[in-house]
């Protein structure tokens, strides 16, 4: 299985559908297994910047293939990888929570990115949608 | 119609998406607010990663100048420079953050008092090889937001 427009569109109704429930406004990025972007919806009213945040937190979870809040952890000194902030990565790098990785079994397919409501919302979100729409798979 | 919603940014991708996959050539396309901010954007299937970028870039450049990108294309042509130095366009390539686009396919989308309250921006299908251009396609777009008010 691979990402595809179809079910980008799906993933990202389903996200939308949850963010109107739990009352907040936000964007959602859909990016392939490389992080190049498929899809991206604002809702209305959403903040400007959340467009960017959205799609830097799915390249991380994508290319990182974990989700963007683990990426942090990498600045504990303890941490094997401890100063890879000082590599001259692709400035989408963000360790913002709620960026997901999108798994079909052991492979990732891509990844999702939703900003907009506090860290905590966001991560719901992206769970709520992929739930949504991986299961039936 | 005072701003574009999600909505009705869906349905105009939806009408260009269309056209798109008549041409044969699957593309991106991107719909911007009056801010020149992204409210949608779509990769079709076997689209390069290159053209998600463009038709945002494309999109804002439209809303942001108010002008399709078919002429923005004019105005640095070096065929019409102008009668003194610098009074053409050529002054546009460095403005926006380098983000303007000069290839045509991003059109400003405008209300019924012709206020610019968007853009839209197409990227993948070639110009002059078929009938339908990346310019042919957001103007379907374009169109079908006012399908309804016919």
């Amino acid at each position: 299985m691979v990402m595809n427009i179809d079910m980008a569109k799906k993933i990202i109704k389903a996200a939308i559908s949850r963010a109107q429930e739990i009352d907040t406004l936000c964007s959602v990025a859909i990016v392939d297994e490389r992080g190049f972007l498929v899809a991206l919806h604002r809702m209305d009213h959403a903040p400007i910047p959340t467009v960017d945040i959205a799609r830097d937190k799915a390249w991380t979870a994508a290319t990182f293939r974990m989700p963007s809040s683990d990426i942090g952890k990498f600045g504990d000194p303890a941490t094997p990888g401890f100063g890879f902030n000082t590599q001259n990565w692709n400035d989408r790098l963000t360790t913002i929570p709620g960026g997901l990785p999108i798994r079909d079994g052991d492979d990732i397919i891509g990844g999702i990115g939703v900003s907009g409501g506090t860290p905590e919302e966001d991560v719901t979100v992206c769970e709520a949608a992929l739930a949504a729409v991986l299961k039936p798979c | 119609m005072k701003e574009i919603t999600l909505e009705m940014a869906e349905k105009m991708l939806q009408a260009a998406e269309r056209w798109a996959e008549l041409s044969g050539y699957p593309s991106s396309i991107a719909v911007v607010d009056k801010a020149g901010a992204v409210i949608a954007v779509h990769r079709m299937d076997g689209a390069g990663p290159m053209t998600t970028d463009i038709s945002i870039n494309k999109a804002f450049s439209a809303a942001y100048s108010g002008a399709p990108t078919l002429m923005l294309a004019r105005m640095i042509d070096p065929r019409m420079m102008g009668p003194t130095p610098g009074s053409g366009g050529l002054g546009l390539l460095t403005q926006a953050k380098l983000r303007l686009m000069f290839i045509p396919g991003g059109n400003p989308i405008r209300d019924e008092e012709m206020k610019v309250i968007g853009g839209i921006g197409c990227s993948g299908v070639p110009d002059g090889v078929g009938e339908i251009s990346d310019t042919t396609v957001v103007q379907a777009g374009y169109a079908a937001i006012y399908e309804e008010y016919d």
